[in-house]
């Protein structure tokens, strides 16, 4: 566990057990986000990582365990009642609402009347290109376009925790740069629980990460210590992800 | 080919062939006879559609195929008739539900305070197990007394003795008052008891944030008034309501039955459908089981006949109206469509059907749950993490389908027997209608309703007309079918996969 101390601990997740159906999906998760700041949830596919996020959200409820947003322990509340606390959700494989428009889409998230009307400006200057298509069915997106809406659509109401679900998956790598850059901006708004399996890309912008092997939380720390560490991440995130040599190199060419 | 051309070309010979047929049978049928039987066609299209549209919407967003709709377009039909013909049963009726759906209400006034409620795991147990019983038991106490069996034969007898005479003379005249106050009484404490278990005392997964209590005793407070005043005026009502204009009361008619069928498919949904959604195959079981208990109750209230319902004035008056204006002054009960003598009445089913799907139009385009229904069809999860209610969408939904099936009701009443078996065929036509239509789409359910509508009326046309067997009509429907899935297996409208 990192050093932090509760008090600044938006979220703890304090041992939760999942199951989907007869399987036993989590088997002791635990971890926590700092207020303000990214943290990042890293581990191998089918490590468990969106099944934490949604045991979080209530969607699949965990049957043990305890979680605490904001100072309120929420497992075992109807999934409706934990969102309107003031959490987020951007789930993975964009899963936007294909029969609305994009403008419908953003209403929908709208929790009180005017929620849009009063965001809508730092929306679209996050994401500009969707301005441009408020009218158009959700089906009509291209796949970033569709992946800017599902985050977009999070930030309606003023959310207190944003759970992101992989927002880097299947984009062009300029469409990764512009989608960081929003997440960056975002953060200094809101406090972000974010999986990645972009390394390079979770590396530079969380504060501390958690990892997830097997539905088992198995290291977290700061992020810091994890880009000095290339065998701990060889070990648990796989052969995939680049060294610190490398890192160190692309983070020199982003500066 | 590209997907638009391909779209726009289906569109262009999908015209041009409905073009055709019709043009075919107008040639072949002859004017008057074609406009008669496509007048015929749209009525009965229209009685499709309001069965239809329910079913689509239960079943595009729950996946639930509600095998009771038809007994709940029966229900609509009884209600409507019942208060049209003689309200007693329904005054009679009317403080005891309210008395309870004002104790019911009181949940959300209590559960804030109960959920905070510190007892044993056992007691969280028992408490509302305790409490349901009870209910239980003060909803029967206060209902013993209540001849219900009683009130409905006199409804039945005023209907088949008073044909010659006023069915005023029919009214019987029931207890005294003061007998009268304990029913709903009990039924207030019954629904009370209901609100306790449902609070779930002591269960602190569940959530309820204490706010301010006086906004939330409106709703209560007004059925209490609404339960005292019905009970004060459970005796004048019914005759006030008999003397008044036929069409006013028609009206009347019609907004009860739509009513009760909202009430009733959201009570439905909330106790019986609700706990199956994870297993979707026991809801067919459930609602197929609902619909014989229906059936039997019906029957056992109203006695296995067929009843006739009167035509409201504007529809009664025997004459020929020159148009519509000329109708809506004198109240004719045909009119005259291009030289076609057409009953009005008719006219108004019509009616009915375009003013719901311009209805439906506008509440799944225009209205926020209207967008909440489009994105749960797709993904209820995801609607749900947004902080949205979905089980109440779930409710809502169906007992607007219902609703809407006892609008069909009560629209079929004064032409068709009212009995117990009435709503069936609708089922079997409203679910090929869905099927032909794509199932969830209610765009869908209005064209596939116009075509098996159309089918129907043409197929007995013929039928009649080369000396076949009627039943070739009804076959007709089902062939419609055969070929829409062959041709396209989602139907018209539906979605693939
Ligand atoms: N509906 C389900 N039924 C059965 N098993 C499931 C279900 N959903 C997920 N799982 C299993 O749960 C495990 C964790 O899944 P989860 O989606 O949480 O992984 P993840 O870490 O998000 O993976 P990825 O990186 O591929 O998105 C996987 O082994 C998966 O097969
Ligand atoms: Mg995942």
């Amino acid at each position: 566990m990192s050093d932090q101390n509760n008090q600044q601990d938006l979220l703890v997740v304090d041992q939760i057990h999942t199951f989907i159906g007869q399987f036993h999906i989590l088997e002791s998760v635990s971890l926590s986000v700092a207020k303000g700041s990214i943290t990042v949830m890293l581990g191998r596919n089918g490590a468990g990582k969106t099944t934490t996020l949604k045991s979080i959200l209530g969607l699949t409820p965990p049957r043990e365990g305890k979680i605490i947003f904001d100072g309120m322990e929420i497992q075992g509340k109807r999934a409706f009642n934990i969102a309107n606390l003031g959490i987020g959700y951007v789930p993975e494989h964009r899963a936007i609402f294909r029969a609305l428009s994009v403008l419908e889409n953003l209403k929908l998230a709208e929790r009180k009347k005017g929620d849009f009307d009063r965001n809508a400006d730092f929306i679209f200057n996050l994401f500009p290109d969707l301005k441009r298509l408020y009218k158009l069915p959700g089906n009509h997106l291209s796949g970033g376009q569709q992946q800017m809406l599902a985050v977009a659509r999070a930030l309606v109401p003023d959310n207190k925790l944003l759970l992101i679900d992989e927002p880097s998956e299947g984009l062009a790598p300029i469409l990764i740069q512009q989608m960081m850059e929003a997440i960056r901006v975002l953060s200094e708004k809101t406090t972000i629980l974010l999986v990645e399996q972009n390394f390079i890309m979770a590396s530079q912008l969380a504060l501390n990460y958690t990892i997830i092997d097997d539905g088992k939380s198995v290291q977290s720390g700061l992020m810091a210590d994890l880009v000095n560490d290339p065998e701990l991440i060889h070990h648990y995130l796989g052969a995939s992800i680049k060294t610190r040599k490398e890192l160190e190199m692309n983070h020199e060419s982003q500066d | 080919m590209n997907p638009r051309t391909k779209k726009i070309l289906t569109l262009a010979i999908s015209v041009v062939v409905v073009i055709g047929v019709i043009f075919a049978l107008y040639l072949y049928a002859g004017k008057e006879p074609f406009i008669r039987t496509t007048l015929s066609g749209l009525t009965l299209g229209s009685l499709f559609f309001l069965v239809a549209a329910g079913l689509t919407l239960i079943f595009g967003l729950m996946d639930v195929l509600n095998f009771a709709h038809g007994s709940m377009f029966m229900l609509g039909a009884y209600m409507g008739w019942q208060l049209y013909t003689n309200p007693t049963f329904i005054f009679g009726l009317l403080p005891t539900i309210l008395a309870f759906a004002c104790g019911v209400m009181l949940t959300t006034v209590m559960k804030p305070y109960l959920i905070r409620w510190q007892i044993s795991e056992k007691w969280q147990n028992a408490l509302p197990k305790i409490a349901y019983a009870l209910a239980l038991f003060a909803a029967i106490v206060g209902f013993l007394g209540l001849d219900i069996l009683g009130l409905a034969k006199t409804a039945m007898v005023a209907m088949t003795t008073s044909t010659a005479g006023n069915p005023l003379s029919e009214i019987s005249s029931q207890e005294p008052l003061s007998v009268y106050w304990y029913r709903p009484l009990l039924m207030l404490i019954s629904g009370l008891l209901v609100a306790f278990a449902v609070s779930k005392p002591g269960d602190k997964t569940e959530f309820a944030p204490k706010e301010k209590v006086l906004p939330k005793l409106v709703i209560p407070l007004v059925l209490l008034i609404l339960t005292i005043v019905s009970t004060l005026i459970r005796e004048s009502a019914p005759e006030t309501l008999l003397l008044m204009n036929g069409n006013w009361r028609f009206l009347i008619a019609i907004l009860l039955a739509v009513a009760s069928g909202f009430l009733f498919g959201a009570i439905t949904e909330m106790t019986l459908i609700r706990p199956l959604y994870v297993r979707s195959f026991f809801i067919v079981l459930l609602t197929l089981g609902l619909s014989y208990v229906i059936r039997e109750l019906v029957q056992l209230l109203w006695d296995p006949l067929a009843y006739q319902m009167s035509r409201p004035p504007l529809f009664a008056q025997s004459g020929k109206a020159a148009n519509l204006l000329d109708w809506l002054r004198n109240g004719y009960s045909t009119i005259d469509i291009s030289g076609v003598t057409f009953p009005t009445y008719r006219l108004f089913v019509i009616f009915l059907g375009i003013v719901m799907f311009i209805f439906l139009i506008l509440l799944m385009t225009k209205t926020r749950l209207g967008m909440i229904i489009r994105a749960g069809v797709q993904d209820p999860q995801m609607v749900e993490a947004l902080g949205i209610n979905v089980k109440k969408v779930f409710t809502v939904v169906f007992a607007m389908g219902v609703g809407m099936a006892a609008l069909g009701g009560i629209g079929a009443g004064p032409f068709l027997p009212i009995q117990p078996q009435m709503g069936d065929q609708y089922l079997m036509q409203g679910f090929i209608t869905v099927v032909i239509g794509g199932m969830g789409s209610y765009v869908g359910a209005f064209v596939g309703a116009l075509i098996l509508g159309m089918a129907r009326a043409f197929g007995d046309y013929f039928a009649l007309k080369l000396s076949l067997s009627p039943a070739l009509a009804e076959a007709s429907t089902v062939i419609i079918m055969i070929i829409v899935l062959l041709v396209r297996p989602q139907g018209l409208f539906g979605k693939k996969e």
